[in-house]
């Protein structure tokens, strides 16, 4: 009987020399150890240890052929192993010692046993990997508390608590633990794993000895991943991780993992055989002494033990394919629980072993496939498609599916702390369209969103920031709506003209086979927490139109139809953008009058750009020298200081997840102001009946608009400058003020605080730069300076950026308001 | 094995052996082999040797090319060539790349450049696994017989019966004749499938229909005789050299052994993990080629043999005239239509910075009715064959939009990429005939061709179907519209309103003069160009002026202008944009406005 033997002869297996470490593994498995966790007897902790007994379900089908690295090792095997058959050879009779190997193994009870053709002696990976188990501790649990249970401790608790048939092992951590376990378990994965596995089998014996299910080891976040179209020849039989996209499933195949036969003679029932190498081997013989009938033994269906096995093929995912390739794929070998644990469509990082079999086609040729260990699902497209925006549910969150790692999420810090990140953030924004810098504020306010809001009453408030573009055709409008389609989450892109109600919203359909009514959502449906760009907004018919009043501010679509009545979320951003009715804008009418579009509907719209095509010889200019320099020259356009999409994805996405702003009470009291002031402004004489006055809606899309500017900063507040801004974007926008309507142009100035950021920080800079200078120069009550003078003294300081005199005039009058000097005309004179 | 030991032509494995033997140090008398490992399936001068004798020697005019035809007498294991696009990549290959021989025990074999191995081989020896790239190449799409490589060993084969052949079919050509493919097919059998409408794309049609009547000489039983497909097997080469639609020229050890043919078993697991491509492709349809040297091949490598001619300015300017004449006759004595024909013919596209493809210059005729496409069409359609190698035409009914299958898609039932119509290879010649289309609605599949048409015109692009997520592919194709009124279909870059004046048909050019025409096409399309810092000013200057005048001119009017800059320079033989070629611009693009009015 296995069971006899004691926890004395612990190494005896091993050092067995007859290949269990080298040889694919089910050749390796004792039936002992089989046969006894089949008849859930408690297993001694040792004895089972002389083979590594691999996970049966794991390498099941290992049987095809020997590795490249491994087959000289094979070939030189004859010489090496005095007893090559002893536990290779399944015998399945429960009173059959195994004597040769006893034999064999006291003999050699002293010389450590080695994985093949390495200098890796199997007791001390199973040393290290105990170790590994008993004490590692998570890094924080280091600072915690030293005596508690290692991570791993309380994993294999949990798991017979729960009767897990795994426990998930971070590489990282046997990486960090014991960086030399890692690299053999990567080099040799199908040995180490299996090492691992008899010693979790081990722990859990010692724990529960009653626990009968055989816990497997899953390693999951090795250091590094593959990309599918660099597996080559030198990956065989190492672990290896990449990610992709499962393309196909097969069917779940039954394999079988034990055999029962019986005898049709006197109906005596074998024990379970294994399988080995692919293979049952059925006895010829009864193995009853009193029988010995030969060629009697059937196969007993229901009482053998099978196991479900699927394969799946994965593909590279988009961005992994070189220009000019197709996507490549490679076959995942699947077993029990891994059985559809991805399905078609869905993106995974698999972790598992690359190997090869021979095919029939032609002896010369391999097939390769991975023997998955572990899936892991990441569904990250480039933004998280559920960001929750609302700040009720934000916080509890279990943020799961798009995690930052702690590097990139400095990155993206260290970024926003730029003073000028939104400068910056406005120039990546679609930096192949020039100028109409306020318009990609507005499209980056857009992006990062307000604050939804949901009072306990009831009553909710988006978050969203729709905007409307109008403007000339060939202004590059569509361009813009294109690439924030692109970039943003969940973006639907239609154009107006084919779009109808339904086709928006919601509609009910039969479904053809079952003849159920069936809801399927429309475009604002499907970019719920998106953005939907609907390109010809103006084409679109009256009744679609209509359906977006309750998208844009409900920011739900109801249906009443064939029998469903239904509210559908559509918490959706709308980008529209419209041409003039007439094709050009003509600056003599009303914006309304130009865009033909319902007042109702257009104040929805938080802001609304009219994007004119200016008759300006400087801009012609430079288009031209665009135009010339992408013909002639091919270098590409300078593009300085731009941060790059993927970065830029990251950005908003973190911020749309993990900021989210509150007014500061000065905040409030600017919007509070701001607001007063514009409703007065909408008040003045002249302007038409349609003119949209500010609103309710205005207030609420400055706050939206300044919560969006903070969140850019990554501020968890919302200061006086966001105001500011919001509220400069707001008038920007909306073009009251600040159309001169002879000519069609934006005059800035009109805009009093007109300022851009950029502006804005020069000044400050100027203003500081002329109070040090001050400070050095004059003596408190001492004579005046005229202003020219202290001109020459900043231009000297600060070389780099130009100062005019008008900048300095606007500084030492600031510096006047605060009491720091005196300006008579042109002299300054400290006091 | 017999013959020298360096006949590379109908032993090429045998030189291969040698090489290996040479290189792993065996059979020199020296007792230290080195251990095959070390090549890592990597070249060990075999291909030294070939090159030697295929370059060197002249030896590659001798190597038969793969076609339906010589398909039938090459010998197996012998070298060969093949033309053809890369039409799918079917991924890597593990093979065993050497092994221990089991009856002498230490000295090693190869298997590279084969499928079977040369001495049994048994299970468990030792071996090296290396790995090579599968690739499904097709024939050119659309390829003009002229740019058929010529084939000496077949002595029935005449290119001018062919050629003669080719365009009494032309001439009765109808619409349907315009479908994809139509280049080769010239056979009944696929005339009739022709005529069943729906325009077969896959490369394996009908199989059993003519199965039998192949003759006994070879194991190969093709069905399409005009159509041949080759899986090409890549050992030594970057996989950044061969892209998607790329055209080569392989050359290789042919292997169509029937002992490998898969016979369908129910084994799913083996069949599920087995590539699927390879069980839809038995070898005995589709022959394997073991590439060993591959070249590409551009426009200028489809001219048969022609001299290597140093485009001079005088004679390229020689060249210019007779073309612009016959393409004025062609085109009814328009002359204005002739000119932009003739950039049109000349365009490619040079960069691309970020969506904007830079050179294209897709021509748009527009005051074509049915009746006169049927006169000026067929003739245009002849003129781009004899002068263009690859040209196609697509019949834009509404029943070809709502059915056809514009982009390629994946199919994972069998793991290949469905080729579609607009999978063309560079510098393909696109002809629309938009003036068939009449008034009814798309289905789905009509408004996503409709979107790929649109697409490719603006960004010369085609997306690919991947089904899960669709991949942009790159694509330079000139574009070629007729069209009643403007096409807003497919938006090209210039819109030339047609205004023949004449109607009688132009005589055959000479075979020299088309020769020649061919070379100046091939050869001035990849001219360089550039532009002098006053000629960037004056432009500049003029490009300012004009939007001032006009504010509907916009960056892709600016753009035309430049690309036909471009063209007209390099059309005269010249690299250097001067003030009178922009004079020209100025004055075909007055003429072109004064006839849009």
């Amino acid at each position: 009987m296995a069971s006899d033997s004691s926890p004395a002869n612990f190494n005896n297996g091993p050092s067995s020399p007859d290949g269990s470490f080298s040889s694919p593994i089910p050749n390796t498995s004792s039936p002992a150890h089989r046969r006894r966790r089949g008849r859930r007897q408690a297993p001694t902790p040792s004895s089972a240890a002389a083979t590594p007994p691999p996970n049966p379900s794991r390498f099941a089908n290992s049987g095809s052929t020997p590795t490249p690295s491994r087959s000289t090792k094979r070939g030189r095997r004859p010489d090496t192993s005095p007893t090559p058959a002893a536990a290779a050879t399944p015998s399945s009779t429960d009173d059959f010692p195994p004597p040769s190997s006893d034999g064999g193994d006291d003999m050699e009870e002293a010389t450590p046993t080695f994985v093949w053709g390495t200098n890796i002696s199997v007791q001390d990976v199973k040393n290290a990997i105990q170790m590994f188990i008993k004490h590692f501790r998570d890094a924080q649990e280091l600072s915690n508390d030293i005596y508690g249970e290692g991570k791993y401790t309380r994993m294999i608790h949990r798991v017979l608590e729960v009767e897990g048939e795994w426990i998930d092992v971070d590489a990282h951590d046997v990486f960090n633990y014991d960086s030399d376990l890692y690299n053999k378990m990567m080099r040799y994965p199908l040995e180490v794993l299996a090492i691992f596995d008899i010693v979790l089998m081990d722990i859990v014996s010692l724990i529960n000895p009653l626990f009968d299910k055989h816990v497997q080891v899953r390693i999951h976040n090795l250091k590094s991943s593959t990309s599918m179209r660099n597996l080559n020849p030198s990956d065989i039989e190492k672990m290896v991780s990449l990610k992709g996209m499962v393309i196909r499933c097969s069917s779940i195949i039954p394999e079988i993992r034990e055999a029962v036969f019986r005898c049709i003679v006197c109906g005596y029932h074998s024990d379970p055989i294994v399988v080995d190498r692919g293979r049952i081997t059925e006895p010829t013989a009864c193995l009853k002494q009193e029988c010995m009938a030969k060629n009697s033994m059937t196969l007993v269906h229901n009482r053998c033990r099978f196991a479900d096995k699927q394969i799946v093929r994965l593909q590279e995912t988009p961005d992994e394919i070189p220009e000019g390739g197709t996507p490549h794929t490679v076959s995942l070998l699947m077993h029990d629980k891994l059985v559809d644990a991805g399905k078609p469509g869905d993106r995974v990082e698999v972790t598992g072993i690359y190997r090869a079999m021979s095919v029939r086609v032609g002896p010369t040729q391999r097939t390769t496939y991975i023997d998955c260990l572990h899936i892991k699902k990441n569904d990250k497209s480039r933004m998280t498609a559920e960001d929750p925006m609302e700040v009720d549910k934000g916080s509890q969150r279990v943020d799961d599916d798009v995690q930052f790692d702690e590097e990139k999420v400095e990155e993206l810090k260290e970024l926003s702390k730029q003073p000028d990140i939104y400068e910056k953030l406005t120039r990546s924004l679609a930096p192949n369209i020039w100028e109409l810098d306020d318009v990609k504020k507005g499209l980056l306010c857009q992006l990062f969103g307000g604050n939804a809001l949901v009072l306990p009453s009831g009553a909710s408030f988006r978050g969203d920031i729709n905007i409307l573009l109008v403007g000339d055709p060939g202004t590059s409008k569509s361009q813009l709506l294109q690439y924030i389609h692109k970039l943003a989450p969940r973006g639907i892109y239609t154009s107006g003209r084919g779009s109808s109600a339904v086709g928006l919203t919601a509609y009910v359909a039969k479904d053809p086979e079952t003849g159920e009514t069936v809801l399927e959502s429309g475009a604002l449906v499907l970019s719920d927490r998106g953005i939907c760009c609907i390109d010809e907004f103006d084409k679109m018919s009256d009744n679609a139109r209509s359906m977006l009043h309750e998208v844009m501010e409900q920011q739900t679509v109801s249906i009443a139809k064939a029998g469903i009545i239904a509210s559908l979320n559509a918490r959706t951003s709308v980008l529209a953008c419209a041409n003039p009715s007439g094709s050009r804008y003509n600056p003599r009418l009303s914006v309304i009058d130009n865009i033909h579009l319902p007042p109702t509907l257009l104040s929805r719209f938080d802001l609304i750009y009219l994007i004119l095509d200016k008759a300006d010889e400087q801009t012609d200019r430079r288009l031209a020298k665009h135009i010339v320099s992408l013909h002639f020259e091919d270098t590409e356009i300078a593009e300085h200081d731009v941060i790059d999409l993927a970065t830029l994805t990251a950005y908003v996405s973190y911020a749309r997840k993990n900021i989210h702003p509150k007014l500061s009470d000065e905040a409030a009291e600017e919007l509070t102001r701001g607001y007063v002031e514009m409703r007065k402004r909408g008040n003045f004489p002249g302007s038409s009946k349609k003119v949209i006055t500010a609103t309710p809606r205005q207030i609420e899309s400055l706050i939206r608009l300044s919560e969006a500017l903070a969140r850019i900063r990554f501020s968890e507040w919302v200061e006086m400058r966001d105001v500011t801004e919001a509220f400069r974007l707001l008038e920007v926008a909306m073009q009251q003020s600040a159309t001169d309507h002879s000519t069609g142009t934006i005059d800035m100035d009109l805009i009093t605080t007109g300022v851009s950021a950029s502006e804005r920080m020069r000044r400050e800079s100027v203003l500081s730069a002329a109070r040090n200078i001050i400070m050095d120069k004059l003596q408190l009550g001492g004579p005046s300076v005229r202003l020219l003078e202290l001109l020459e003294e900043l231009k000297k300081q600060s070389s780099g950026s130009e100062i005019h005199l008008h900048d300095l005039r606007t500084a030492v009058a600031t510096l006047a308001s605060e009491g720091f000097v005196v300006l008579h005309g042109d002299s300054v004179k400290r006091i | 094995m017999g013959g020298p030991p360096y006949d590379c032509m109908s032993n090429p494995l045998g030189a291969v052996r040698l090489t290996f033997e040479k290189a792993i140090g065996l059979g020199s008398g020296s007792e230290t082999v080195t251990h095959p490992s070390a090549f890592e399936g990597k070249d060990w001068g075999a291909l030294e040797l070939f090159r030697h004798f295929l370059f060197q020697e002249s030896g590659l005019s001798k190597v038969p090319i793969l076609n339906p035809k010589t398909l039938r007498w090459v010998q197996h294991n012998s070298l060969v060539r093949y033309r053809g696009m890369i039409q799918d990549m079917l991924g890597n290959e593990f093979y065993v790349g050497a092994y221990r021989d089991i009856k002498d025990g230490s000295s090693w074999r190869t298997n590279k450049f084969t499928d079977v191995s040369q001495y049994p081989m048994e299970s468990p020896s030792v071996t090296c696994i290396w790995e090579r790239r599968l690739l499904y190449c097709v024939p050119v799409p659309g390829q003009s017989s002229w740019a058929e490589p010529s084939c000496d060993m077949d002595p029935n084969w005449s290119p001018q019966s062919r050629e003669k052949r080719r365009r009494m079919d032309g001439e009765d050509s109808d619409p349907m004749d315009l479908v994809p493919e139509d280049e080769v097919k010239s056979s009944p059998i696929t005339k009739k499938m022709r005529e069943d409408g729906l325009p077969s794309t896959s490369p394996e049609p009908m199989d059993l229909k003519t199965a039998s009547s192949s003759p006994g000489m070879s194991t190969v039983q093709f069905v399409d005789k005009d159509n041949l497909p080759c899986l090409v097997k890549i050992y030594d080469s970057p996989e950044s050299d061969l892209k998607l639609n790329d055209v080569f020229e392989f050359i290789g050890v042919l292997t169509f052994d029937s002992e490998l043919a898969v016979e369908k078993d129910d084994n799913e697991l083996s069949n599920s993990f087995y590539d699927d491509a390879l069980v839809h492709m038995p070898p005995n349809k589709v022959p394997r080629l073991h590439c060993i040297v591959h070249r590409k091949l551009a426009v200028h490598d489809f001219l048969p043999g022609s001299p290597i001619m140093e485009p001079k300015p005088h004679l390229v300017k020689e060249i210019r005239e007779a073309l612009f004449r016959h393409l004025t006759a062609v085109l009814g004595n328009d002359g204005v239509a002739a000119h932009f024909m003739l950039l049109h013919l000349l365009s490619k596209v040079h960069t691309r910075v970020d969506d904007v493809a830079i050179g294209k210059l897709s021509l748009n005729l527009i005051g074509l009715s049915k009746e006169s496409v049927s006169v000026f069409g067929t003739r245009l359609t002849q003129t781009f064959k004899s002068l263009l190698p690859c040209t196609k035409c697509l019949p834009l009914t509404l029943e070809y939009l709502n059915t056809a299958s514009l982009a390629p898609k994946k199919d994972y039932q069998t793991n290949r990429l469905i080729p579609g119509v607009l999978q063309l290879p560079e510098g393909s010649h696109l002809m629309v005939d938009e003036t068939q289309l009449e008034s009814g609605s798309l289905n789905s599949i009509g408004i996503e061709n409709t979107k790929i048409l649109k697409n490719l015109t603006e960004f010369q692009k085609v997306e690919y179907d991947f089904q899960f997520y669709k991949v942009e592919m790159a694509a330079d194709i000139q574009l070629l519209i007729f069209s009643d009124g403007k096409s807003n279909i497919v938006p090209a870059d210039v819109i030339v309103p047609f205004q023949p004046s004449a109607l009688e048909s132009s005589e055959i050019p000479v075979a020299e003069a088309l020769e020649a025409w061919r070379w100046y096409l091939a050869t001035v399309r990849s001219l360089p160009h550039s532009i002098g810092s006053e000629m960037q000013k004056v432009v500049e200057d003029d490009l300012v002026a004009a939007r001032q005048a006009d504010r509907s001119l916009g960056s892709q009017d600016f753009s035309r202008w430049l690309t036909m800059g471009r063209l007209i320079s390099s059309s005269l033989g010249e690299t250097c944009l001067s003030l009178e070629h922009w004079q020209m611009v100025k004055e075909l693009e007055r003429l072109r406005k004064e006839r849009l009015k």
